[in-house]
């Protein structure tokens, strides 16, 4: 038995780091020095990415025995996941300040978080791909239910514990059915193993798997836990749940949907249609209904899972890579709306759309970013999420699903609606009372970086394009 | 003499307590318990396969034993999670939460 | 880069250099937003200009590939067609400026929102590929959502959202067209796609789709009630950008896409169109003389005008279809006109009720001369160059649709009745001491009213200069009819 540690270096470090910064936070012992520890796990993450630019990524590599894989997928992901840890920690300096007086553990547990979502990046092995995503999970546990003395924290989180384990139990049911069926766990082996013909009991298996992982993607109906957890949990985190989870699911799902049961799709694919649809519907007309910013965007976050599974029922490597494309743009556009509730929440406490009014006097730079990012999610050009989602669309008409098109092109212009109404009211409103809001360094810093993508990625979308074809080339063959 | 059906039957059936206990019980430890029942009722079915279809592979019991610990660490979090909102609502009744909805 | 990409990023730079001005500095602001429209204007006058019409067909083509992985590329060209358009924008976006001069209330960000539609817009009539032409059509409609919800008046709130759910619901149909039309044929080059051949079935569906989609700019009849109020909410400039270039979007898309790529589809919905023609102009025409809001009166008439539009597109022989886009022309630099006038009398009077006015011939004789030109004008009255252009359509339409060009003829008379009635109630009568407080026009209110009222005299006097170019871009668009059919 071979182990290329190489292969894993990334993990090791994340790891690494956050232990390290546990304890940081207990060999510092005065306030001031504990300050530095959320610079510190920006520094290590910054190295981490440019660190993961060199590290090869055209052939596939594997840790163990094809338990664990180096892909360019992978690479992708793991890029994509340093990226948002590294907004969302950028983000949490100036926010969890008042949450916390041992700062290093918040961070810390950002690493840890970030190690789970690489180990279900890599994983080629359901025990694997387990334990990242409980790793990923439990971390987001503690994150959402971070702030102690707030109700609404704690119950979030007691609400994404309880319903997260459920969902976990439905997966494991059936993983160990799929290990009755095959007596294989690992991915390579499952696809040797696996006969065109179907089994009730495989079919029951794959179901409980589409259910587990719809989940963590928030698919319609596993999305309850969603809005809850998004509006309780603190700002920054509910970012990282709507762009780092959701991200991890993803790929998950696509090491399973497009690999493992690739035979199958005949049998998944009308259940994955059905469900598709209800999330786009469900997610996009509940929306309406919403008065709480972060409810919106996390309702906008269920009905955007929805576009990015028309690019697996597409499945194809065009429909493979317009889902890559499409969450690099949704992580950006994302991004830049939580922080701009960041801003909101740090300056009023408060997160009501109404609260809004008035923001374009108050803070013009915060409502161009909020401006930009909400058109990003619903679609308009020049932003990066019309290119996303034509992209998508194409792939999708090209498959043939001409219907399917015309329903998700119909439920965006619900989406632009609920974005306009947002939109409207930051635009205007009266601005007597208001005093202009201070918005830390930190946060600005994170806007910008988050609308020069957003934008950038739409007018020159040629780069990105070609790279994830690239990717999504790679992982089909 | 008791098979591989009867096992997964066992299984089957604690799964489904499990579940409903989770989706009937007020009380947030009760629901915690339910989602012991339903891990080791994937236990109880890791094993068996293991058992009586590829004896001579250990993957089912490796399986199970990462979920028992797993399981434990659930447990804790949960735990933690309901002790520190009892201390604030003197309350662990899971449909009390309700600070959250729509 | 090419002159058009200039013309096309010379909004967008000066949005840029505005968002550096703080914004105390209004008059500061005012003057760069000023000194970019004529830049603006002057680039497309040399446009106009140097194309060669010797030559005809697309010229200052410029082609640089942008997304690599689909085939689409960043393409511009002009023709005849596109040229007026970028004339029109040019004439309609300086006007516009200076009809916004006394704006007090959140300068900067009017100007900035402004220059970014107005670069929407050329960039539809300059772009050769779809894509980028679907792109720049949808970025000129957000910043009029904010122009018309923040700058607007009466239910600005309910218009703003009306008019941009209408637009986007309507793009949504042309997005799916443009989705199968890509996977047809793996480009979205205008020019390439116009040599492909296409199943007639196709052609109908895309047609559908197109028809509806860009119907909604038209508007098209059923799918119009987002114009009056739009129309009506909007600031004065907005409202002359809708009504002037925004509108004939619609029709230029129609033309360059619609007919151009997919004859034998567009030969098939002609008859519907042209049905659709005479309910738009005989039914708004009505519609627009029962109104007692002057704004919604000419609103109306817009809709009713580009009815005429319509009928030219469906008669689809190159006498019609020079009329149909001289008349965007024509009616574009009138319509801008039209609501010019009414936001300045507006400022004054502060209402915009026709039962209110009266007599003003007597205290602002200037606009209410003006006023009359317009109105002359837009009941085509020989001289104008609405006129040259109506006459076109009429000629080309009779021919294909006799009996529904007869009665769209009709529209005319109405037109006469309404836009009299307007006048009269407005400037003539007995003086109304009320108004005695008025001044004329005067200054800088002027300038804008007789830069439009010239420029469409001087057209109406020498035609031929826009309709010959217009003549040479409707020609290869004509021949690709005759060759489907």
């Amino acid at each position: 038995m071979i182990l290329s540690w190489p292969t894993i270096i990334l993990e090791i470090s994340s790891l690494g780091i956050g232990l390290l910064l546990l304890i940081l936070g207990l060999v510092f012992t005065s306030l001031k020095s504990k300050a530095t520890l959320g610079y510190f796990s920006i520094i290590a993450l910054l190295l981490m990415l440019v660190g993961s630019f060199y590290l090869p990524s055209g052939a596939t590599q594997t840790f163990i025995n094809n338990f664990y894989v180096q892909d360019s997928l992978a690479l992708f992901f793991k890029q994509l996941f340093i990226v948002s840890a590294l907004l969302v920690n950028t983000m949490a300096l100036r926010y969890m300040k008042p949450h916390t007086n041992n700062r290093g553990d918040f961070f810390a547990l950002t690493f840890f978080a970030l190690t789970g979502m690489m180990m279900m990046a890599s994983a080629a092995e359901f025990i694997t791909l387990y334990i990242g995503l409980e790793l990923m999970t439990f971390t987001f546990v503690l994150l959402t239910a971070y702030k102690k003395h707030d109700l609404k924290s704690g119950e979030a989180g007691l609400k994404y514990i309880l319903l997260s384990a459920v969902s976990s139990g439905v997966l494991l049911y059936g993983f160990s059915l799929l290990y009755g069926l095959t007596g294989a766990l690992d991915f390579s082996s499952l696809v040797a193993l696996f006969a065109p013909t179907s089994s009730p009991l495989l079919v029951w298996a794959i179901v409980m798997v589409l259910a587990g992982l719809g989940f963590k993607i928030a698919l319609v109906p596993f999305h309850m836990w969603t809005p809850d957890v998004y509006e309780g949990a603190p700002t920054p985190i509910t970012a990282f749940l709507a762009v780092g989870s959701k991200a991890a699911g993803f790929v998950a799902f696509i090491r399973v949907f497009f690999q493992v049961f690739a035979v199958y799709s005949p049998i998944f694919m009308p259940l994955l249609i059905a469900l598709t649809v209800l999330t786009l519907l469900i997610g996009n007309l509940i929306a309406l209904a919403q008065t709480h910013l972060k409810r919106l965007l996390a309702y906008s976050s269920i009905a955007h899972a929805g576009y990015i599974l028309l690019g697996v029922i597409a499945y194809s490597k065009l429909g493979l890579s317009a889902i890559l494309f499409y969450l690099l743009l949704y992580m950006f556009a994302n991004i830049g709306a939580f922080a701009a509730v960041a801003a909101l929440v740090i300056n009023t406490g408060q997160d009501k759309i109404s609260d809004l009014a008035g923001l374009w006097k108050s803070s013009p730079f915060t409502s161009v970013v909020l401006l930009v990012s909400l058109l990003s999610l619903a679609g308009i050009p020049p932003t990066a999420g019309f290119i996303g989602k034509f992209y998508l669309f194409t792939e999708l008409v090209s498959r043939g699903y001409l219907w399917l098109a015309f329903v998700a092109v119909g439920m965006s212009l619900v989406a632009i609606y609920y974005y306009l109404v947002v939109i409207r009211t930051f635009l205007s409103g009266s601005v007597a009372e208001k005093t202009s809001m201070t918005i830390p360094f930190s946060l600005k810093l994170v806007m910008l970086v988050s609308v020069v993508m957003t934008i950038g990625i739409g007018v020159f979308p040629g780069p990105f394009t070609d790279y994830l074809l690239k990717v999504a080339q790679a992982f089909l063959g | 003499m008791i098979g591989l059906t009867h096992y997964l039957i066992v299984a089957a059936a604690l799964f489904c307590i499990g579940a409903y206990g989770v989706v009937v019980k007020k009380n947030a430890i009760a629901v915690m318990m339910g989602l012991e029942f339903m891990l080791n009722a994937i236990n109880i079915n890791l094993v068996a396969f293991n058992h009586f279809l590829h004896p001579n592979l250990v993957l089912g019991q490796v399986f199970a034993m990462f979920i028992v610990g797993i399981a434990a660490a659930e447990v804790a979090l949960g735990l933690a999670i309901i002790l520190s909102l009892y201390r604030q609502r003197h309350s662990i009744a899971v449909d009390e939460m309700d600070i959250l909805k729509w | 880069m090419s002159l058009l990409s200039y013309i096309i990023l010379t909004p967008f730079i000066g949005a840029a250099m505005l968002v550096l001005i703080p914004e105390k500095q209004t008059t500061f602001i005012k003057l760069v937003s000023a000194l970019f429209a004529f830049i603006g204007l002057a680039l497309s006058f040399y446009l106009f200009l140097n194309y060669d019409k010797s030559l005809g067909g697309m010229q200052f083509v410029e082609n640089i590939p942008w997304i690599k992985a689909f085939a689409i590329n960043y393409k511009l060209g002009a023709d005849g067609l596109s040229v007026s358009m970028a004339l029109l924008t040019g004439i309609i976006w300086f006007a516009g400026v200076l009809v916004t001069w006394n704006l007090q209330e959140r300068v900067k960000e009017f100007f900035i929102y402004m220059l970014i539609l107005v670069g929407g817009v050329f960039g539809v009539f300059l772009s050769l590929d779809l894509l980028v032409l679907f792109i720049f059509l949808e970025i000129a409609v957000i910043p009029k959502f904010i122009l018309i919800h923040i700058w607007g008046s009466g239910k600005k709130e309910y218009s703003a959202m009306k008019y941009t759910l209408y637009l986007l619901a309507g793009s949504a149909f042309s997005l799916i067209a443009l989705i199968l039309i890509y996977i047809h044929s793996s480009t979205l080059d205008v020019t390439q796609l116009a040599l492909i051949t296409y199943s007639v079935p196709f052609q109908k569906f895309i047609f559908f789709l197109l028809l509806i989609g860009f119907g909604v700019i038209v508007p098209l009849w059923p799918l119009h009630r987002w114009t009056p109020d739009g129309h009506s909410s909007a600031p004065t400039a907005i409202s002359m950008l809708l009504a002037g270039v925004i509108m004939k979007l619609g029709g230029y898309a129609l033309i360059r896409v619609g007919i151009g790529v997919f004859p034998a589809g567009a030969a098939f919905w002609a008859p519907l169109i042209a049905v659709i023609a005479v309910v738009n102009c005989i039914y708004i025409a009505l519609v627009a003389m029962v109104q007692k809001d002057l704004k919604y009166v000419v609103a109306n008439s817009s809709i009713s005008h580009m009815g005429y539009v319509l009928i030219g597109i469906a008669a689809m022989n190159t006498i019609s279809l020079t009329g149909a886009a001289s008349q965007m022309f024509a009616h574009g630099i009138m319509a801008a006109l039209f609501f010019a006038l009414v936001g300045a009398i507006y400022n004054k009077t502060h209402t915009r009720m026709l039962a209110d006015f009266g007599g003003l011939a007597f205290q602002m004789p200037r606009a209410a001369t003006l006023f009359l030109i317009t109105g002359l004008a837009s009941l085509g009255l020989p001289g104008f160059f609405n006129f040259v252009a109506e006459f076109l359509i009429f000629a080309g339409a009779f021919k294909v649709y006799p009996v529904l060009t007869t009665v769209t003829i009709l529209a005319v008379v109405i037109t006469a009745i309404y836009v009299l009635r307007v006048v009269q109630q407005m400037f003539f009568g007995p003086r109304n001491p009320k108004w005695d407080s008025l001044t004329d026009l005067k200054g800088i209110e002027l300038v804008p009213l007789v830069f439009l009222a010239v420029i469409l005299l001087w057209f109406g006097l020498v035609p031929s200069s826009i309709t010959n170019l217009i003549n040479q871009g409707i020609d290869p668009i004509v021949a690709q009819i005759g060759g489907a059919l």
